[in-house]
C-alpha cells in the first residue's frame, strides 16, 4: 500500500506541473490536469473500491462510522486519492476558468499550491475573487 | 452479375468505428465502454489479492467486459445488414435497449459478486445471488437472442450487398450461436457447475482463456457455440477468395462441421475429459 501511495502522487505531481505550464501549453495542459492524470487517479480509487470496499467496516451514517471505515487502510488510500484526483481536476478547472474571464495567469499561480494543498480552500479564494471581479456566473 | 464484396467502406479505423455508431449507436457504445472498462477490473485485480476458485478474484469480471465488448461490437458491425427501416422501429429500439439492460446488469452481476469475493454463477449459498442466478440466466438469453434476430433480418434483406458465400455464413454463423450456446450455456447451468470432476479449482487451467486441464471443462462448448458468429463467417470469407462469391456448399459444409465440432467439445466435456 505504501507504493500505490507514493505512485499516486506521481500524477497529480505531473498534472499541478503541468497547469503551472498552462500559459505556453494551454490545451495540452488541460488534457493532462484535466482528463489523464485525474482519469489515472480516478481507475486506482475505484479499483481500491472495488476491491476492499465490501470487506471494510463503516459507513457514510455518522463521523464515528466514517472514522471506521477509514481504518481500513486501502479505504484511507482510496480517500486520499480521491483527494489528489478531484483537487487537480478543480486547478483544471481553474485556469480554464480564469483564462475564459480574462484573469492573468500571475493571480492563478498563488491559487494552484492552495488548491493543490486545501481543495475547498483554493477553490474558495477563486470564487470570491470571481465575485469580486463581477465575473461570477454559474455556466449553463 | 456478381455483387462485390465490401466489408468496410473505408480502411480508416475511424470512419470504422463511426460507422458501428451510426449503424447501432447502442451496441457499439456499450461495446467500447466495456473495452475501456476492463482495465478497471484489471487494476482492482491488481490491488486486491483474494483468490476465488484459485484464481484472482477480478479475472472473470475482466474476461467477461472483454467477451460481451466483443460480441456487441460484433453486433454492431453486422448491423449495416439488417434493413434501415427494421433498425428504425421502436418495436426493435425497445428490445436492443433489452439486449443492453441485459448486457450491463450481468456485468453488474458478475462485478458485485466480485466485490464481495464470492460466485456470481452456481452461488448457492447467498440466497440474494441464488435468486438472482435464474433471472441472469434469462438476461444471458435474451442477449444471444439478439444473433438470431440479425440472422432473420438479414436472410430476409434481398437488398443487402453482399455475396451469396458472405451473405450464406453471416445468416448461419448468427443463426447456429443462439442453439448451440442454448444447448451448452443451458446444460451447465442445469448441471450447477462449469467443471465435471477434477479438483473443483480453476488453478490448473489455460492461460488467459482458463479452461480446466485436470477435468471436463462444459465452458470449452460453450465458447465455440458463442463464436460461431465469428467462426462461421470467418470461414465464409475465405471461401469467397479460394471457390468464389456464388459457391455456397463450403460454407453449408463449414457450417455443418463447426456445430459437429463444438457437440463434440460438449460431450468431451461431459465425459470429464479436458480439451488441452
Amino acid at each position: 500500500m505504501e507504493n500505490l501511495f507514493s505512485l499516486s502522487g506521481i500524477p497529480a505531481l505531473i498534472g499541478w506541473a503541468a497547469l503551472l505550464a498552462s500559459p505556453w501549453i494551454p490545451r495540452l495542459s488541460q488534457w493532462i490536469a484535466g482528463v489523464i492524470c485525474p482519469a489515472l487517479l480516478s481507475l486506482a480509487y475505484t479499483a481500491l473500491v472495488l476491491g476492499f470496499w465490501t470487506r471494510a467496516s463503516g459507513g457514510f451514517g455518522s463521523l464515528a462510522d466514517v472514522q471506521l471505515l477509514f481504518q481500513t487502510p486501502q479505504i484511507l488510500l482510496a480517500g486520499w486519492v480521491h483527494y489528489l484526483a478531484f483537487d487537480l481536476f478543480i486547478g483544471a478547472w481553474i485556469v480554464r476558468t480564469a483564462r475564459i474571464d480574462g484573469l492573468h495567469f500571475t493571480f492563478v499561480v498563488p491559487l494552484l499550491p492552495l488548491t493543490f494543498l486545501f481543495g475547498p480552500a483554493g477553490f474558495l479564494a477563486f470564487t470570491l475573487i470571481r465575485a469580486a471581479r463581477g465575473t461570477l456566473q454559474p455556466s449553463v | 452479375m456478381t455483387k462485390s464484396l465490401t466489408l468496410a467502406p473505408s480502411s480508416d479505423v475511424f470512419s470504422g468505428l463511426n460507422r458501428l455508431r451510426h449503424d447501432e449507436p447502442g451496441f457499439a457504445i456499450t461495446g467500447f465502454l466495456l473495452a475501456l472498462a476492463t482495465p478497471l477490473f484489471l487494476a482492482a485485480g491488481s490491488v486486491d489479492d483474494r483468490l476465488h476458485l484459485g484464481i484472482n478474484n477480478w479475472d472473470k469480471p475482466a474476461k467477461f467486459a472483454v467477451a460481451l465488448s466483443i460480441y456487441l461490437i460484433t453486433l454492431a458491425f453486422f448491423a449495416r445488414y439488417v434493413p434501415a427501416s427494421f433498425r428504425q422501429k421502436t418495436g426493435y429500439k425497445i428490445y436492443s435497449a433489452s439486449v443492453m439492460f441485459a448486457v450491463i446488469a450481468e456485468m453488474i452481476w458478475i462485478g458485485g459478486a466480485a466485490a464481495y469475493g464470492t460466485s456470481s454463477h452456481f452461488n448457492t449459498e447467498i440466497p440474494v445471488l441464488a435468486a438472482i442466478y435464474p433471472v441472469m440466466g434469462a438476461f444471458a438469453t435474451l442477449l444471444t437472442s439478439a444473433c438470431a434476430v440479425y440472422a432473420v433480418q438479414i436472410y430476409r434483406n434481398k437488398t443487402v450487398e453482399l455475396p451469396p458465400t458472405i451473405k450464406t455464413a453471416f445468416v448461419a454463423g448468427l443463426g447456429l450461436t443462439l442453439p448451440l450456446t442454448l444447448m451448452t450455456a443451458g446444460t451447465m447451468s442445469g448441471m450447477n457447475s462449469h467443471a465435471v470432476g477434477g479438483t473443483g479449482l480453476d488453478t490448473n487451467s489455460v492461460t488467459l482463456i482458463g479452461w480446466l486441464r485436470d477435468a471436463g471443462d462444459l465452458r470449452v462448448g460453450h465458447f465455440f457455440a458463442t463464436h460461431a458468429l465469428h467462426g462461421i463467417p470467418l470461414a465464409g470469407l475465405a471461401s469467397y477468395f479460394m471457390f468464389g462469391a456464388n459457391t455456397i456448399w463450403p460454407v453449408l459444409a463449414f457450417s455443418a462441421m463447426y456445430c459437429a465440432f463444438v457437440v463434440f467439445t460438449f460431450v468431451q466435456a461431459l465425459q470429464g475429459v479436458p480439451f488441452f
